[in-house]
């Protein structure tokens, strides 16, 4: 299973990405079995997640600027089971590249109209389902000509706080995947699994694209249940 | 059986304050009562300098030692989630978890399970951090693991002399005192 994860996950360390240099541990985790808490997580009621929530296109006064989109995608275990009524929060930058963030320096048009925040449960076949915009690519300073390809940050719980997973989703196609850091940290065997497909049957004829991006959550290495 | 492979994990990057942080989210909500208390410090890098924009998540169990399943209002019981400040500080308002059992037996020492995200962390770093002084959890499953008592320590927070509530825990990403982080 070690030997899974390593395949695709990035390292802490990736100097071409200069905050891990400072940030990163230096020491290699000590290996656990989860312990009964870490087996289990977080119940999220019901209530928690309003439906509005899933489309970040309606919180303005009007539509926000930029090219609707619909992301669909299942949320499965590693044995391809699905997680059902799980937390999937998402955030973004909007159409221009910018983040309603006091740090964000990019100077880029804020919209009234979109806060590139949402929130949804996964159904009981493990589904979401979200209503947003395509964002905009943005510079940083990590080198000359750094600029972030455009995509959507995941955050999600699953079914046991070992599987706690925050993430980015990318697009098809985009020419600032080959010199972006982020992205290049993770082995090229994970790479693709951080891309969206092109998904038409699930958007909106005439009104947006669909785009599909399934999210497998790693199990606990052995469950304390042994099961 | 691993049929399909993990999804990666990204940083969680520098803008994610509005969307994530929670009025509140540093106060731990439990069914029932306990003896409530402050978990708090500082998350510093390999330069000792502040990490100002960690996201800092927690989850325990409540006061005699029971998963805390279900939640009140919007919120779930036992998790708590804040952001680290200009100072890379944070704080908790919670109750002493208590002590509880593992499947073959083992006794885990009062402790909260903490993920910490942040820029530069391309995946999160997990850890415990244990509400007892180090020679009382000897026995602890991940005690046992780390063995060597300097690293333990990294671990073990400390009751402030002024006000015993208040447990104060630094975690150190990298370098001198790095804390111990675990792979689950």
């Amino acid at each position: 299973m070690s030997g899974t994860l390593a395949d695709v996950h990035p390292p802490y360390l990736y100097p071409e990405y200069k905050s891990t240099r400072l940030r990163a541990p230096a020491q290699p985790p000590v290996r656990v079995a989860p312990s009964p808490l870490e087996a289990a997580g977080p119940t999220f009621p019901k209530s928690f997640v309003r439906d509005s929530e899933a489309d970040l296109t309606t919180w303005g006064k009007s539509a926000p600027l930029g090219e609707k989109m619909v992301l669909v995608g299942r949320v499965l275990d590693d044995a391809g089971r699905p997680v059902r009524r799980s937390l999937v929060e998402v955030w973004q930058a909007n159409a221009s590249g910018k983040y309603p963030h006091p740090v964000d320096d990019h100077d880029a048009p804020m919209d009234p109209n979109f806060l590139g925040k949402g929130q949804v449960l996964t159904d009981d076949e493990g589904r979401y389902r979200v209503v947003t915009i395509k964002p905009g690519a943005y510079p940083w300073q990590n080198h000359a000509f750094a600029w972030r390809p455009a995509h959507i940050h995941l955050s999600l719980f699953g079914s046991a706080y070992a599987q706690r997973l925050i993430t980015q989703m990318f697009f098809p196609g985009d020419p600032l995947l080959a010199i972006d850091p982020i992205f290049n940290s993770v082995p090229e065997a994970g790479r693709r699994l951080l891309i969206a497909d092109l998904d038409l049957e699930h958007g909106v004829e005439g009104v947006a694209l669909g785009y599909r991006f399934d999210v497998v959550l790693r199990g606990p290495r052995a469950t304390p249940m042994g099961v | 059986m691993t049929v399909a492979k993990p999804t990666p994990s990204q940083t969680v990057g520098p803008f994610f304050a509005r969307e994530l942080i929670w009025n509140d989210g540093g106060t731990v909500l439990f069914p029932g009562h306990g003896d409530r208390i402050t978990l708090k410090g500082r998350v510093v890098d390999g330069a000792g300098a502040p990490v100002v924009d960690a996201l800092f998540e927690t989850w325990q169990a409540d006061a005699s030692g029971k998963l805390p399943a279900g939640g009140e209002g919007t919120r779930p019981y036992g998790y708590g989630r804040v952001s680290t400040g200009a100072d890379g500080g944070y704080a908790i308002d919670t109750v002493m978890p208590g002590s509880f059992r593992g499947p073959g037996g083992e006794t885990y020492a009062p402790q909260i399970s903490v993920t910490i995200f942040a820029r530069g962390l391309l995946k999160a770093v997990q850890t415990r951090v244990f509400l007892a002084p180090l020679d009382a959890i000897k026995d602890d499953p991940l005690a046992r693991a780390i063995g060597n008592p300097e690293r333990l320590r990294t671990l073990v927070a400390t009751r402030d002399p002024g006000n015993p509530k208040i447990y104060r825990w630094d975690v150190r990403l990298r370098g001198d005192g790095e804390a111990v982080f675990i792979e689950l």
